[in-house]
């Protein structure tokens, strides 16, 4: 079905994710996996079966690629897009159109197919994929599984041979994984081709017949999934790969004691739009100076608490008690900082220098210096923040948050995405932040991220409180229920 | 979460062909703004700027109509009343001021009127209709497109604004605007790389023709605004004979 045959190719204007001389066949019906470290090349063979290489990347290109007996490199996208249908990471960018219906339509519409068979089609990915109740809406209103979901949906509607997915669940809480996974298998019973680029592997296992490693740019190994099964966890990391099993350390025995405590009184807020509550917390206090996960589904109300915590919601009228006064929004707005999920929206300098800097209530350059060289920045001072690296974006943030005096930092979902060896080093930041007095609060849906540096968790649905408790020894049931990972 | 410029599928009031919404958006856009047809229609333009006001109540969006009428109807009255009582520069302040406001305002509301109430599918069948070409209405359709994302990623940027203490008034007020727009460009142009992508896998730009599955069409409600629509031209083409 596909003949990668001594492909290399090196983006114009990027050094990551080159490919060196890879060649790879796979059967019609199969389902492989692509891993391997971040920009080791797997979302780069992905668009060569989609033709994004070379029809939207630029670079240089060698060897020959063949899907379904189609060159890539000769045939027009549109051509090719009717034998490979794409899935990509972000939900958000990945709509053409802005209501659900239109989007499932929109691949056929493409096409030219009767309007007939366009409303068939519809019908028929209606039912297999239960959207019934997704019809007709607003897609900016739906959480990131069911976006992800639609998109599936609207791929599956033009009924291709081919199935390319690229890293589709960064932004995907458990349940929304266990949905796509249902997804999958579905189009496997078909007799589709797969071909998946991932971080997280677990919930592959029973989906890829296949593992292909990359390992910057070439082909490290090659094998089925049996074989890759047997792998121990501390293989794994060697490779730089998540896990496939949950392992964790074990908890300490005793919450580490912090005197201080905020508490969060009249936690309440409602959207003018559509009505309901949004967030309804009882009070709650939760210790000073410790690393909190804020887990739930999508959708459960962890940005609109957080961002109510922050005093980004101008209508939300409950107080925080914090350094033991009670502080309104406006005052919050000056103790917390948010690390955002795109931190390009908060890159604003023309150096890493000016940027960190920004915040500070007095210009102190022995003060900035400590700080860049605590977190590995010191050499970066005078780039371009836009032009860093994720990790290293975000540890400007961090940066800047610490030096402009913030006492909570929040991070929403910072490891999407990220390989285990990033993974791990943002965990290291989050420990260090701990020992800075810090309170910390992470929303995530990443197990390993929270074993590794969480020292409470607070679960979240519907808006409300679900439970809060430190990670101890005694709650390690608690942890894992919620995190069924297996 | 509701972002502006964006179309509310759920609840729309009374629907309008997008054709019919690109005539008036045209019509108001060339007698209001343009001042097409001068003296002929000075005195009737404030009925015809009324028209948005109608349409933001057909769509069900009462507090913008509301809001809109306020503003209008204080802009057209203080030029009307004030602009022969005063004179020197309070005048010239007043003119600009309303002026602008009174001729802007219409065209501006009628324009978001017709992206916020218009689908992309909706408005690329109705380029179809019209037999624009492709290499037209593709493009205007990605802008229905890009508009909620762009205002999404700028609210985004005004919140980081926020916890950063960057406000008018704070110390680095003189730096705002470039505080907003870089990181705006940044965060666009990396969407609008993606969205491309992701259109082009899924076959936009083909050789065939693109069905539109959406039904548009005229209606009752279209007839009578084309009909109210038309009422400038024909007394311009009317005048110009007498």
């Amino acid at each position: 079905m596909i003949q990668i045959q001594h492909v290399s190719f090196e983006y114009a204007n990027a050094e990551k994710g080159a490919l060196y001389d890879v060649s790879l066949e796979i059967r019609p019906g199969e389902c492989v996996l692509l891993c391997g470290e971040s920009g080791c090349g797997k979302t780069t063979i992905t668009r060569l079966l989609n033709g994004l290489i070379p029809h939207f990347y630029e670079g240089n290109l060698s060897g020959s690629i063949r899907v379904n007996n189609l060159d890539v490199r000769n045939e027009e996208l549109y051509t090719i897009a009717r034998t490979v249908g794409s899935v990509f990471q972000n939900p958000r960018s990945q709509f053409f159109c802005l209501d659900t219906t239109s989007e499932l339509a929109f691949g056929c519409e493409n096409m030219g197919l009767p309007k007939d068979e366009i409303l068939a089609r519809i019908d028929q990915v209606t039912r297999a994929f239960h959207l019934k109740k997704m019809l007709g809406r607003n897609i900016f209103e739906l959480s990131g599984g069911e976006k992800q979901r639609i998109a599936c949906a609207g791929v599956s509607a033009v009924q291709p041979e081919v199935l390319v997915l690229d890293e589709p669940t960064s932004n995907l809480d458990v349940d929304a994984i266990e949905e796509l996974k249902q997804i999958l298998l579905y189009w496997k019973a078909q007799g589709k081709t797969i071909v998946i680029a991932e971080h997280r592997l677990y919930w592959l296992k029973e989906i890829c017949d296949r593992v292909v490693y990359l390992d910057h740019g070439k082909v490290g190994f090659d094998l089925p999934m049996q074989e890759f099964v047997q792998f121990s966890t501390k293989r794994l990391q060697e490779l730089g790969l998540r896990a496939l099993m949950m392992e964790h350390d074990t908890f300490p025995e005793e919450e580490s004691r912090s005197k201080e405590k905020i508490r969060l009184l009249d936690y309440r807020f409602c959207y003018a739009k559509s009505g309901h509550p949004a967030l309804a917390l009882s009070d709650l206090a939760v210790p000073a100076g410790s690393v909190i996960a804020v887990t739930g589904h999508n959708g459960a109300g962890k940005s609109t608490f957080l961002r109510c915590m922050c005093g980004l919601e101008k209508k939300f009228a409950g107080t925080t008690v914090l350094h033991g006064s009670k502080k309104q929004r406006r005052q919050m707005l000056k103790e917390c900082y948010m690390v955002m999920q795109d931190v390009n929206h908060q890159l604003f300098c023309e150096n890493v220098a000016d940027e960190v800097a920004l915040g500070m209530a007095q210009e102190n350059k022995e003060q900035v210096e400590a700080v860049l060289q605590e977190l590995d920045l010191t050499e970066f001072a005078d780039r371009h923040p836009i032009s860093l690296s994720g990790g290293q974006k975000q540890r400007v943030a961090i940066a800047s948050a610490l030096l402009a005096n913030k006492s909570v930092l929040i991070f929403d979902e910072p490891t999407s995405g990220l390989d285990y060896r990033h993974m791990k080093q943002t965990a290291e930041l989050f420990c260090g932040l701990q020992k800075k007095n810090c309170t910390t609060f992470i929303i995530t849906h990443d197990p390993e991220l929270i074993e590794r540096c969480c020292t409470h968790v607070l679960h979240m649905e519907h808006g409300t409180l679900q439970e809060f408790y430190p990670l101890t020894a005694e709650n390690e049931a608690l942890f894992e229920k919620q995190f069924r990972f297996s | 979460m509701q972002a502006v410029l964006q179309a509310d599928v759920g609840h729309r009031g009374v629907v309008l062909d997008p054709r019919t919404k690109i005539f008036l958006l045209f019509t108001i856009a060339l007698f209001v703004l343009g001042g097409a047809g001068g003296d002929l229609l000075d005195r009737y333009v404030a009925c015809f700027c009324m028209l948005p006001f109608v349409l933001f109540l057909l769509a069900k969006k009462w507090k913008r109509a509301c809001i809109y009428l306020v503003i209008y109807l204080a802009a057209y009255g203080s030029f009307v009343y004030f602009g022969p009582r005063t004179t020197g520069i309070a005048n010239f302040l007043l003119l600009a001021v309303c002026g602008i406001l009174s001729r802007f305002l219409p065209s501006i509301m009628l324009g978001q009127y017709l992206i916020e109430t218009t689908t992309v599918s909706e408005f690329h069948a109705a380029m179809n209709r019209m037999h624009v070409t492709e290499k037209i209405s593709i493009p205007l359709s990605v802008m229905f497109r890009f508009f909620p994302t762009v205002a999404e990623e700028f609210a985004s940027i005004n919140a980081a604004m926020r916890m950063r203490d960057i406000r008018f008034g704070g110390k680095n007020a003189a730096k705002m605007i470039e505080y907003r727009m870089i990181p705006l460009m940044v965060c666009s142009a990396k969407i609008g790389e993606e969205l491309n992508a992701a259109a082009l896998t899924r076959g936009l730009a083909g050789d065939v023709r693109r069905t539109d599955i959406c039904e548009i069409g005229f209606h009752l409600q279209d007839l009578i605004f084309f009909v109210l629509g038309l009422i400038p031209y024909v007394v311009c083409v009317v005048g110009l004979f007498q």
